[in-house]
This record gives C-alpha cells, sequence and structure tokens, in this order.
C-alpha cells in the first residue's frame, strides 16, 4: 500500500505575505483585493481571527473596528507563487515523486524515503523545519493515500501520522465540512443526520449514487479514506523563482537592495535544500510606468553566497539603473552544481570549489566581472592584447620545475591604453624621450622592430617599436605609429579639439606600450 | 632533602622559568625559487605573513615576483595577482614561467578595492600566494588597511607578496626586500645589431622578523 505524506501550509496567502514581509509575521493581518474601506477581506491572519475578523464577510472598515492595530496588504499573487515553489522544493528536497494542488498543498510519495529518515514521523518532523528553513510554519500529515494525508495534515497536531489500516479510525470523527461538500449535498446530508465522516462512510455508494449522484460517491470515497486516482507527479522547474509587489514605488538604490536581500535570502536558501549553488541571476522589474525592465547576470562560479550575489546586483543596478520607479520584482536564480574537483596526493591543495566560486563571485562584484579570471595570451598578431577566460581550478599536477640561482626572466610591466610620448630623433634615432610620469635623455636604445598586423582590417598596426633607457633611470618600451589610426582611446580624448586636424595628419606618433621591470 | 624538593628540582619551581629561551616558531616557507633568494631568507617567502618587494622603476621587482609566481604554480600552488593597474602582460608572464591557468588575475579599479580583493582572496583560504602590484606610482594605503591584511594572511597561511615603489606596511610586514641599484644590460655595438640583454640589480633583505635582515644578492633578469 502506498504511502503519502502532505504538506500545506494553511492561510498560504497570509503566509506569503509575511514571508516577503517578516515584521508582519504575529500580527493581525488581512489580505485585500482592490483599494478602500469597503472592500471585502479575502483571508485573514490568525490573529485577526482571534479578534473576529471573518474574511469574506467583513470590510476593511469593519476589521478596523475589531482590531485597531489591524495591518491590510494587497493580496500578492507574485509572493504566494513562490511560497508555493518553495514548499514544493521541500518536499523535492526529501522525495523525488511529489504533485502540487491548485491551493499550495504539496503531496510527497513518502514510500521510498525510509533511507533518508529514520520513520514516518521523523519524515514530517524534516518537512516542517525544512519549511522554516525557507520561512514557512507548515503541517504535514501521512497517511495510505492522498486524502487521508490531506486530512492529516489540516487537521492533525502538525505531525500527525495515520498508521496503515487505521484510517477509519481516524477519519469517523472528522465533522462532514472538512471534505467541503457543495451546498446542496451538505444540507441534504444534514437532513439524513449525517455530521461526521464515519457516518458517511457506512453508506451505501450505490444507494448514495442513485440521491446525490457522482459528486456524492466521491463524498463517501474519500470519508472512506480512499482516493479517486493515484498520485501524478509532476516535475519542478529547475530555477528557483522569488517575487514581491511592493506597496509604493521604490526610486532609491538602497531600499531596492534593501527588498533584493530578503529575495536574494530566501532563493540561496531554497537552492540550499537541493544543495547546488547559483549560477546566473535573473532580474525584472516592474516599473511605475507600466514598463519592464529585464536583465540576467551571470556569476563568475556557482555560488550560495548572499552577500556575492548583491555586490554583483548592485554593481549592475549603479552601471544600469532602471528608467522608473520599481513596483515589482521577480528575481530567478538559475541553478547549477557547485563545481567539484580531485585533489592530488603530491600537491598543495588549491581553494575549496564552493569557497573558491562564492571568492570569485565577490571579487566579480568588487571590480566587475571581465576584471576577474585568468589571463589567456590571444591569438592575435596585435601586440599588447589582453583577455581574462573564467577561472577554474585546473586538475592537479605534480611539481614540474626546478629552482634556478639568481637569474630569472624580465618581465614588462603594460600600459593599458598606451600613453603617448614626445620624442626627439636625431637622424630617425630618438635621443629625448617627455611624457607623463618619464623623461631624459636616452643612454642605451635597441631597435626598431617593425610589427605590421591586421593590414586587412580597419585596425590595423603598423608600428616600429625600440627599448629605450633613458637617464630616469627607467627602460621603456615605446612604439612609433607608422600612419595608422590612433588608439581608440586617444581618438576619443582628441577628437573634436583644435590640434586634431595637426594630429592626425603627423605620422610620427610615439607611444609608451610598457616599463621593463 | 625531602623527596619532594629533589622532584622540584628536577622538574623546576613554579616561576622558575628564563625568559626568552623559548624556541622560535618555525615558519612554514614558499620557496621563490631562486636557491641564492631562499638561502637568503631563510628558505624561501613565509607563509601567512606580508612579504613586501619594494623597489623604483626597472629595477626588476615585477619580474622577481613573476619568478616567484612561476615557481609557486609549478609546483602545484594556485596564486592571486592583484593588479591595480592592470600591467601584467600575459605573454610575458607565461615567457616567465607562471603557469596562467592557476593564476587568478583580478584588476582592481583602486588601492582600496585592490585591499579589499587581497582580503577576499585571503579569506578563500587555499591560495599559496596571492600577490598585490600597488602599482608603479607610490600610492598610500588606507591605514587600516595592513593590520587587517596582517591578520587575513595569518589567519589564512597564504603568503601575502606586496609589489610597490616604497615600503609602507612598516610593522605588519614580517619581510622587506628592496631591489636597487639597476643596470641595462645591453648587448652589440656599433655595426651590429644592440639588444637589450638584461637588467642586474641587487635585492637586500631590509627587515625580517623571521630571520636575519641585511643579506643581499645579485639578481640578473635576462631579456627576451
Amino acid at each position: 500500500m502506498p504511502r503519502i505524506a502532505c504538506l500545506l501550509v494553511p492561510d498560504l496567502p497570509v503566509a506569503a505575505v509575511c514571508r516577503a514581509d517578516p515584521e508582519l509575521a504575529g500580527r493581525p493581518l488581512v489580505l485585500i483585493e482592490g483599494s478602500g474601506p469597503h472592500t471585502r477581506v479575502i483571508a485573514a491572519s490568525r490573529t485577526a481571527r482571534a479578534r473576529g475578523v471573518q474574511a469574506g464577510r467583513h470590510t476593511v472598515a469593519q476589521a478596523r473596528v475589531l482590531a485597531a492595530d489591524l495591518a491590510v496588504h494587497a493580496r500578492d499573487t507574485a509572493a504566494e507563487r513562490s511560497a508555493a515553489h518553495a514548499l514544493a522544493e521541500v518536499a523535492a528536497s526529501l522525495a523525488s515523486r511529489i504533485e502540487t494542488a491548485a491551493d499550495g498543498a504539496v503531496f510527497l510519495d513518502a514510500t521510498g524515503v525510509m533511507h533518508l529518515v529514520a520513520s514516518e514521523a521523523a519524515l514530517a518532523m524534516a518537512l516542517v523545519t525544512r519549511a522554516a528553513r525557507v520561512g514557512l510554519e507548515a503541517r504535514v500529515g501521512v497517511g495510505s493515500g492522498m486524502t487521508v494525508a490531506r486530512l492529516a495534515a489540516e487537521h492533525g497536531d502538525g505531525t500527525e501520522v495515520v498508521p496503515a489500516g487505521v484510517e477509519q479510525g481516524f477519519l469517523a470523527p472528522l465533522p462532514l465540512a472538512c471534505l467541503a461538500p457543495t451546498p446542496d449535498i451538505a444540507t441534504t446530508l444534514q437532513r439524513w443526520g449525517i455530521h461526521r465522516l464515519g457516518e458517511l462512510a457506512r453508506l451505501p455508494v450505490a444507494e448514495i449514487a442513485t440521491r446525490l449522484g457522482p459528486a456524492g460517491t466521491a463524498l463517501v470515497r474519500a470519508a472512506r479514506g480512499e482516493d479517486e486516482r493515484p498520485l501524478a507527479p509532476v516535475p519542478l522547474p529547475a530555477a528557483v523563482e522569488e517575487a514581491v509587489a511592493l506597496e509604493y514605488a521604490l526610486d532609491n538604490l538602497e531600499p531596492l537592495l534593501f527588498v533584493l536581500r530578503g529575495l536574494v535570502e530566501r532563493a540561496v536558501t531554497r537552492l540550499g535544500l537541493a544543495g547546488i549553488g547559483c549560477a546566473r541571476v535573473e532580474l525584472a522589474l516592474g516599473l511605475d510606468d507600466r514598463g519592464r525592465d529585464a536583465r540576467a547576470l551571470p556569476l563568475a562560479a556557482p555560488t550560495r553566497d548572499v552577500k556575492a550575489i548583491l555586490g554583483c546586483l548592485r554593481t549592475e543596478l549603479e552601471g544600469h539603473p532602471p528608467r522608473a520607479s520599481i513596483v515589482h520584482l521577480v528575481l530567478t536564480a538559475v541553478p547549477e552544481a557547485v563545481r567539484a574537483m580531485q585533489l592530488g596526493l603530491f600537491v598543495p591543495p588549491g581553494p575549496a570549489p564552493e569557497r573558491l566560486a562564492t571568492t570569485l563571485a565577490r571579487l566579480s562584484a568588487l571590480c566587475g566581472p571581465d576584471r576577474v579570471g585568468a589571463p589567456a595570451v590571444v591569438d592575435s598578431h596585435r601586440p599588447g592584447t589582453a583577455r581574462t577566460v573564467p577561472f577554474t581550478l585546473p586538475p592537479a599536477e605534480g611539481p614540474g620545475c626546478s629552482p634556478a640561482d639568481t637569474v630569472c626572466r624580465l618581465v614588462v610591466r603594460a600600459l593599458r591604453p598606451p600613453r603617448r610620448l614626445e620624442v626627439f630623433t636625431e637622424r630617425g634615432e630618438p635621443v629625448f624621450v617627455r611624457g607623463e610620469g618619464l623623461g631624459g635623455r636616452v643612454v642605451g636604445a635597441a631597435g626598431p622592430w617593425r610589427v605590421v598586423a591586421e593590414w586587412w582590417g580597419e585596425d590595423g598596426v603598423a608600428r616600429d617599436y625600440y627599448d629605450l633607457e633613458l637617464t630616469d633611470g627607467g627602460v621603456y618600451r615605446c612604439y612609433r605609429e607608422l600612419g595608422g589610426a590612433a588608439p581608440p582611446a586617444e581618438r576619443a580624448a582628441w577628437s573634436g579639439s583644435a590640434e586634431r586636424a595637426a594630429w592626425s595628419g603627423s605620422l610620427d606618433r610615439w607611444y609608451l606600450d610598457g616599463v621593463y621591470d | 632533602m625531602s623527596a619532594a624538593a629533589a622532584l622540584l628540582d628536577r622538574l623546576g619551581r613554579p616561576g622558575d622559568v628564563r625568559l626568552g629561551t623559548a624556541p622560535a616558531l618555525a615558519v612554514p616557507r614558499l620557496s621563490t625559487g631562486l636557491v641564492g633568494l631562499d638561502r637568503a631568507l631563510g628558505g624561501g617567502l613565509p607563509r601567512g605573513r606580508i612579504t613586501e618587494l619594494a623597489g623604483r622603476r626597472s629595477t626588476g621587482r615585477t619580474g622577481l615576483a613573476c619568478a616567484i609566481a612561476a615557481h609557486a604554480t609549478q609546483s602545484g600552488e594556485t596564486i592571486a595577482w592583484i593588479d591595480v593597474d592592470d600591467a601584467l602582460e600575459a605573454e610575458t608572464a607565461a615567457a616567465a614561467g607562471v603557469v596562467l591557468a592557476r593564476l587568478l588575475w583580478v584588476r582592481p579599479r583602486g588601492v582600496c578595492d585592490a585591499l579589499r580583493a587581497a582580503e577576499i582572496l585571503l579569506g578563500a583560504c587555499g591560495f599559496g600566494l596571492v600577490a598585490l602590484d600597488v602599482g608603479d606610482v607610490a600610492r598610500p594605503c588606507p591605514p587600516p588597511g595592513w593590520p587587517r591584511l596582517a591578520r587575513a594572511a595569518e589567519r589564512s597561511g597564504t603568503a601575502l607578496l606586496v609589489i610597490e615603489p616604497r615600503r609602507q606596511a612598516g610593522t605588519f610586514a614580517a619581510l622587506g626586500l628592496e631591489v636597487t641599484g639597476r643596470r641595462a644590460r645591453w648587448s652589440g655595438g656599433p655595426g651590429r645589431l644592440v639588444l637589450l640583454d638584461g637588467v642586474d640589480s641587487r635585492v637586500m633583505v631590509v627587515r625580517n622578523r623571521v630571520g636575519q635582515p641585511g643579506q643581499s644578492l645579485v639578481l640578473r633578469q635576462a631579456g627576451a
């Protein structure tokens, strides 16, 4: 016989709003659709209900009379959807076959879960604990069918387990309203003197079918703990989505980041249930002018570090602010498994993969994603081109070097972009150099080494390179441009100036490209 | 003499401790790959400490740092290079022997960001060497930067090598190296092809809290 667990959150709309804004938890809260004091309450929190507020019956004005400190909040369907998905992910963290109901309840096949938890009671407790981690106060029921599990969750002690064979005993004392019969059937059954599920379960199905039709038959079967259909598992979406509708438009970055922090924290907690990291963040912003702003933000490596993700979001939003105030946010975390790697026995251990991922994400947030990575040699004839590739730890290799005595290689410190120089020449040879931060007589020179590259394109390179030692103590790598176009940065700096004509007309443009150091 | 007194004589009485007799803590080292420099430093750069490598332009301090990075990456270490001036040239670094795949290149937009990046990298634990290239121009670092970095380096056990024109970490650096006395070597002459043959310079250990200061050696750097 299959064993089914049901995980549900009573008053999911209220719970979703409290999850998005934890300060509302414990306060008398009602949800409305629309605005104005005569709007009818569609959902009320437990505290509000204790004060006498009834959903569907009272208006906001009436509810305020019953509870003076009442919080009134618009229904947030996006937050409800996020909460329902979070609940489904809690179930999916312990079971592979799950089904979600329209009202957010989740059914999971508990048959094969015993290798993860000690007992069904432990399963129920684990589900409640994990639901609390994603900010939801859930109830769990375990039974031999979906109906029994659901009724156990709704009417049990919060982690109710109904053992196989005693379902009838559990269901019998429950009131008829548990099965939510239609008003006609409920009236008929009351006229017959049927008030409990046990009484309904004893009625013959054929007679009920004759008098109440298929709906009555289904009701009797439910009262007996029989399901209409087996569990129909559905796959969960891979991406984790968290959304919130704001009560008022945000036009400043700091409050927006405050709201985003909550979304990121909740998304990361959900990813943590499956032990995976976030590889890309997608942010969809609903704007006050009814527009939409969508952006995708790849992270340097999969991570669950809230600070790193928030840093990337801050960098992105500071660089490209939205064009209008924000009224709605949807954050989607696209998951990816955190990379694992095999360590070597005889090589030093590098940073742990998950920690490295977090480090890379933080550095990307600090410096920009294109400024963090492994340097790569570009396959190009153009000198001085640099490129970074995503940094991943290479496989471990044994030591492959032998120490030298006191000889090493002279390297060049590149200047990006190259710096403009004034060079005085005699018979074509440089004799004096002057530029930003340097200047002096040439005391040693080598060159020219001609480099002609990419002449077939618009940004062709034709240069004569020189190594120059100056009296200021520096040894420099300079080049003279041979009639080609000035570098883009120089072009931008000089465009529109009076000297532009002289600049573009000159064929002796000297640049400092690097310093030997 | 009682047995108790004899026992106290043998084991020592409470408070009978001679100060300054504790053995020096052995600091793990990261070999520089240069035998002479390792000998002068007592085994290499101290791990978990700040090492300053100071020198004026063209004295060869970047070449020396690249040589250390090359030896570390070839030994299987994962290292990071924080490059404030965006001055690292991949081709010359690879030619100097650096295994680029084991080098994380970080290009912050200023000294403050560079110090923050160094702290993040030290916090990651597992990098054998973090090289912080402050740039060719002397830029003062914010005062709380060095003690924070010193603590972070000690916690992580990573050798932090600061490459700069002038030493500025003060007492927070365990080791201070200064590269001076540059002399460029040119080959060829009149009628012959002239080439930059290399640069000779002198490396001095001006500060050493984990060994003997005052050592020096001549460093020869070969051109391309």
